[in-house]
């Protein structure tokens, strides 16, 4: 039990880390990627694929670590900003409020199909840069990887808050979250502020992809279901709240991790029923904003 | 009549495509591409009509078809277990309507998605009952005792196609798919105007549910065998592309859209380690270059052609009825409103803090007072859109305080909106006949087939609507869309909408807000018949020339409090009011020049 729950806090913190990039791009344009999982898909083959070259090139494995983060998260920022130029922004006026949704879906689809010709049908295994040990706190077992995942989410959502709340660029991405039309009258360009938004999500779907890589298996079509639980985390927590999103996540990943223990059937079913239960009573999420619609 | 014409076309060419090619595998393409159909079209009601969204419709897919088979395989009859697993389908859709009446946007995308997946897991986990991916094996279709060949199995899914589109057709230009889509454009407006939103929204998830699960059924028979597979989240978004790239709310869109979903992966099945990304590329261009769907986009090019009414006749009939036309407000008796001590907060804040105001009809009361003194809140907490905090609100010896607006309606209170909430996507006549939701009798079963009650209905409440529309002298804009009228043009459609739900009380909110002089002077014009009349009206507005002019009383708020009352005269001199919009001391300043 206590195994359970230490191990679905690390996977929620990745749902958390991948939502977080749903809660960045929704308070700027409204809109949200519906693709993330497979962002995160080519995060992590894109991941596999360059600590693999870096490892057998001899290099130290923290070197070649932060060099594959690296690389990852500025080619998914590429995707990002490209996946903004061609659909979002075309769709900005369109009538039809949903486009979105299916122009994003068919921009994954696309990046699902070249994944599977890139890197084949089958599941490839993904080694954990850490090798395969296990440290043992009492009667509870974490992997190193595990370790590493942990560390890295608290590092990251530290940096998003900071990012957010103190830095410029973060008050000028909330400015654009209130009010696009005042923002732009201040200097600040919403434009560049949606690109910002989705390379920012985009690399966060990488950075997922490479943690969680080593737990799952990695192959062209792990996008799926990750990205709709990491959507269900957003939305347990409420979309335009990221500490709301942060508990989402926890809350999925340990409660799926004890449903677990029951079987895979329920562990898959557990998210959905949490999230309808929660939306019956807190239509905006748990930590959500109520809005009083003006008329 | 020329649409029974193209039906019975559609049917013959429908009846004779299995001679034309008698071929197996052409007739099993025919029978993918009706089911595949058939939900799209239910699809295209729910998000295209009440622009509400659903992406876990395989979910009512899946339903219709386990739900038919198991029965069937039951030893039910395969029409009997059909209706079954329809009525089976109904029922979830109204449960995942009421699950996501309250959420918007991406969390009610997320309702329908978590449906949709849960459903996916126990077909595929719980494989005692549905096989899971080892799939079900079913009898073949078999009506009163003979088994249905492959021929005589794609005449009848043809058969119910033709039904079906007849059907949500008849819905489309029925009251029903009226308010739908008033609904799906502005779900405060249609309140206002009398329809219990969460009702209709269950309604329409009903109706399109249902719709889907007859696809699902007809789908499960097809082979006589099925597995879990086909109940994908891909195949929820898929249908939603039928719908999306068709062109939504339209009435031929589903035809094209199915034709992109279904016949376009199928002509490149060959190319099958592309097919994804051919797809995914064909959708992206059609969604950025047809931002209104194929339909959608081609029907602006050619110009819209809408129904063309005999306008000119019925707009006389109107000028001459202008007389007899506000019957029902002759009947009225006298109104009381009797407001005490309304409070509303909003996080703390109190936007209207104790106001008492009575109202003895039939009168027309002004409401002013500096911007954010409270005006629009009352507004609204009387039109029902807020509940207020505290206080009472009493309407005819009738207790009203926490009404919703429907029942406000019902109960003889309606609105005009400030930021104006046309029905944008109808057209003027449409607008006003939506306003006359609480006086159709007629149910949705009449409204489904089109009986002659309906007809007579329908008839007799486009003249009244014409009349209203001449009252308001936009008789001749009738067939035009809303969204193609000026601001003060629409404040007018919005009166005539107002008064089609026939109040006691009419709330106008800044009807001359953004309207030119002469629309500003039409509008005006207006009031005072309204006057006349002997409804009773409540005026929030800033040209003091209007209120000056029109009002019998006019109640002054400040902070959300009332400072004064009285009639015109009173109120041009009384000193807290020039203090309130002129400012205190520093005017009187000014102004004595001290």
């Amino acid at each position: 039990m206590l195994q359970a729950v230490v191990s679905g806090f690390i996977l929620g913190s990745i749902y958390a880390i991948i939502a977080q990039g749903y809660y960045i791009t929704y308070v700027t344009t409204r809109t949200l990627n519906f693709g993330q999982g497979d962002f995160l898909m080519v995060g992590a083959l894109l991941g596999l694929t360059s600590l693999g070259a870096l490892m057998t090139s001899g290099i130290n494995v923290f070197l070649a670590l932060l060099l594959t983060l690296a690389v990852t998260c500025l080619v998914m920022g590429l995707l990002g900003w490209g996946l903004e130029r061609i659909a979002i922004r075309p769709l900005q006026n369109n009538f039809i409020s949903i486009s979105w949704i299916l122009s994003t879906v068919a921009v994954s689809m696309m990046f699902r199909n070249l994944a599977m010709l890139v890197w084949g049908r089958n599941v490839i295994p993904f080694p954990s840069p850490f090798g395969s040990g296990v440290l043992r706190f009492g009667g509870v077992g974490i992997a190193k990887h595990e370790i590493f995942i942990a560390v890295c989410a608290l590092v990251i959502m530290g940096c998003l808050f900071i990012f957010l709340k103190k830095s410029l660029l973060g008050k000028a991405l909330a400015a654009v979250a209130c009010n696009p039309e005042a923002a732009a009258l201040m200097g600040i360009n919403p434009r560049a502020m949606a690109i910002l938004a989705f390379a920012l999500s985009s690399a966060l779907a990488g950075i997922g992809g490479i943690l969680v890589g080593p737990i799952t298996n990695t192959a062209f079509f792990m996008g799926a279901t990750l990205g709709l639980k990491a959507f269900a985390a957003a939305i347990i927590g409420g979309l335009d709240n990221p500490v709301g999103i942060l508990i989402g996540g926890l809350l999925l990943g340990v409660l799926e991790q004890v449903f677990a223990l029951g079987s895979s059937a329920y562990k898959d079913a557990s998210a959905f029923v949490l999230i309808l239960i929660v939306l019956i009573f807190m239509p905006q999420g748990l930590f959500g904003k109520k809005v009083k619609e003006k008329f | 009549m020329k649409k029974w014409g193209i039906y019975a076309a559609i049917g013959a060419a429908l009846y004779l495509f299995p001679w034309i090619f008698p071929n197996s595998y052409l007739i099993h393409l025919a029978q993918g591409f009706l089911y595949t159909y058939i939900v799209v079209v239910g699809l295209n009601l729910l998000v295209g009509l009440s622009g509400q969204l659903s992406l876990g419709h395989a979910g009512f897919f899946a339903i219709g078809a386990y739900g038919t088979a198991l029965l069937n395989n039951a030893g039910v009859p395969f029409l009997f277990s059909l209706t079954l697993g329809t009525a089976i389908c109904a029922a979830a859709g109204g449960i995942v309507a009421m699950l996501s009446l309250r959420a918007k946007g991406p969390y009610l995308a997320m309702v329908t998605i978590a449906f949709g997946m849960l459903i996916e897991i126990i077909a595929n986990r719980w494989v005692e009952v549905t096989g899971g991916p080892a799939g079900l094996y079913l009898n073949s279709p078999s009506l009163l005792g003979l088994s249905l060949g492959i021929v005589e199995y794609y005449w009848l899914i043809a058969l119910i196609t033709l039904v079906i589109t007849v059907l949500a057709d008849n819905l489309f230009t029925s009251r029903v798919g009226r308010t739908f889509q008033a609904m799906g454009s502005s779900e405060v407006a249609a309140a206002t105007a009398g329809v219990d939103v969460r009702n209709w929204k269950v309604l329409a998830f009903v109706v399109s549910a249902s719709i889907a699960g007859i696809g699902g059924a007809l789908f499960a028979f097809q082979n006589s065998y099925f597995n879990s597979d086909s109940f994908t989240w891909d195949k929820s978004i898929l249908f939603l592309v039928g719908v999306i790239v068709g062109g939504a709310g339209t009435r031929l869109g589903p035809v094209i859209g199915t034709i992109v979903i279904f016949l376009l992966p199928q002509a490149f099945q060959s190319l099958y380690d592309y097919h994804l990304l051919i797809f995914g590329a064909i959708l992206l261009v059609s969604l950025v270059l047809l931002p209104q769907g194929i339909v959608g986009s081609l029907g602006r090019v050619k110009g819209k052609r809408r129904e063309a009414l005999p306008l000119a006749k019925e707009a006389d009939g109107a000028r001459e009825a202008l007389g007899t036309e506000v019957r029902w407000a002759a009947k009225r008796q006298a109104t009381v409103l009797d407001i005490r001590q309304v409070v509303m907060e909003f996080d703390g804040y109190r936007a209207v803090d104790g106001v008492d105001l009575t109202l003895q009809g039939p009168e027309v009361r002004g409401l002013i007072g500096p911007n954010g003194s409270g005006k629009s809140t009352i507004v609204n907490v009387l039109s029902g859109v807020y509940v207020p905090t505290a206080g009472q609100m009493i309407w005819n010896t009738r207790n009203v305080t926490s009404f919703p607006p429907h029942k406000m309606a019902e109960a003889g209170i309606t609105r005009t909106f400030q930021n104006l909430q046309l029905f944008s996507e109808l057209t003027v006549l449409q607008n006003v006949l939506v306003g006359f939701h609480l006086h159709y009798t007629s149910g949705f079963f009449a409204n489904l087939l089109h009986t002659p009650r309906f007809w007579r209905e329908e008839e007799r409440l486009r003249e009244e609507a014409m009349h209203l529309l001449a009252f308001v002298g936009m008789a001749e804009k009738a067939n035009e869309m809303a969204a193609n009228l000026s601001y003060g043009e629409q404040r007018l459609v919005e009166i005539a909408r107002a008064m089609a739900v026939k109040p006691q009380l009419l709330i106008l909110d800044e009807p001359a807000a953004g309207a030119s002089q002469y629309e500003v002077d039409k509008i005006v014009k207006v009031i005072r018949n309204l006057k006349e009349i002997g409804i009773s009206i409540i005026l929030v507005e800033h040209h003091m020339e209007i209120v000056m002019n029109v009002c019998d009383t006019i109640t002054v708020l400040d902070f959300g409090k009332k400072i004064a009352e009285g009639d015109p005269a009173h109120i041009q001199k009384h000193p807290q009011v020039i203090e309130a919009y002129l400012g205190g001391e520093e005017v009187t300043k000014l102004v004595v020049g001290e």
